[in-house]
């Protein structure tokens, strides 16, 4: 019931969203399956980077014995890992997105240059 | 695969798992499948596996339940000892010390009760336990933890020596707003790759 409560609420704001969007930012409705692949492309990344730091964890974990240092495996449990992997996703995607808009500006302007 | 067509798929499988774990019964459904069954049976000792215990000397919920178990189970005399384990990684009282006190609390007599602290994972908790059980002429326990738990933690104490008796504190937790369910998936998860840890280090 709660779950139900919850996606009918993220749906009517996600509704309001769309209605606000097209009407009066004058966005593109069928630019909106482009957006939604972007966002799965974010979630994949930041999911990329949960995984790798998992694993790295892990490695360090079973170190354990080698360095001396005592590292429950419980740190793997910590919720914290999903923000980092957040900020390191977004960083890595928005750092991708900036580098290929500047590549495609240079780009332009030696067309322009050039005609 | 271009890298944005690797993220998207992974994405895609994130989302999905994120909504199936959230709002539907997929976490009970792997719980239920994970869960051991309970075999109340006369033993020699109730073993109690450490959880964690606060700064201040507070139990955590999960200690407190296994603890709470563990205490029903001696009240129905099902075991005449009770092993308590639990140490206190960030300084102050023992989670071990502090449950033995609820359990004194509880009438359970001091003689009844051995504790142990040192122990910092699972497999060392079996180590030490069957260092303290082997004098006592102690070869069969009922082994307390919740159900994701038993599945790691049972093979180390029979490795150690022990017929093992599962009583997991957890079997009616039933989770029922989307977060309970995805702190149940979490636990799962943490403890299927503590097992195939276990299973690589060779240690289950």
């Amino acid at each position: 019931m709660i779950g139900i409560f919850m996606l009918a609420v993220a749906g009517l704001t996600s509704a309001a969203a769309y209605l606000l969007g097209v009407r009066a930012m004058g966005l593109v409705p069928t630019r909106l399956g482009a957006a939604l692949g972007k966002m799965l492309e974010m979630v994949g990344a930041v999911l990329t980077f949960l995984v790798a730091d998992l694993l790295v964890a892990l490695v360090l974990v079973a170190l354990r014995g080698v360095t001396g240092t005592f590292v429950s495996v419980y740190v793997i449990d910590d919720t914290v890992w999903l923000g980092l992997a957040l900020l390191q996703g977004l960083v890595f995607q928005w750092w991708r997105e900036v580098s290929a808009r500047q590549a495609g500006a240079a780009a332009l302007e030696q067309r322009g240059n050039l005609g | 695969m271009s890298l944005d067509r690797a993220f998207r798929l992974t994405g895609l499988v994130g989302v999905a798992f994120f909504f199936a774990a959230a709002f539907t019964p997929l976490a009970l459904a792997l719980h239920l499948w994970m869960a051991v069954e309970p075999q109340l049976v006369p033993s020699d000792a109730i073993v109690v596996l450490g959880a964690s215990v606060l700064h201040s000397g507070i139990l955590s919920a999960e200690s407190t339940r296994r603890t709470n178990h563990a205490i029903e189970l001696y009240q129905q005399g099902l075991a005449p000892r009770l092993i308590l384990l639990g140490g206190a990684p960030e300084g102050g009282p023992t989670e071990a010390e502090i449950r033995a006190k609820v359990a004194r609390l509880h009438s359970i007599p001091a003689e009844a009760i051995v504790t142990e602290s040192m122990a910092r994972t699972t497999r060392e908790e079996a180590a030490r336990v069957a260092d303290l059980a082997r004098p006592r002429g102690i070869r069969t326990v009922l082994l307390v933890t919740n159900t994701a738990h038993l599945v790691r933690a049972r093979p180390l104490f029979e490795r150690a020596g022990f017929e093992v008796h599962a009583a997991p504190s957890d079997i009616y937790f039933e989770p029922i707003t989307p977060e309970a369910r995805l702190v149940l998936m979490k636990r799962l998860l943490q403890e299927v790759l503590g097992w195939i840890y276990y299973r690589i280090a060779g240690y289950a």
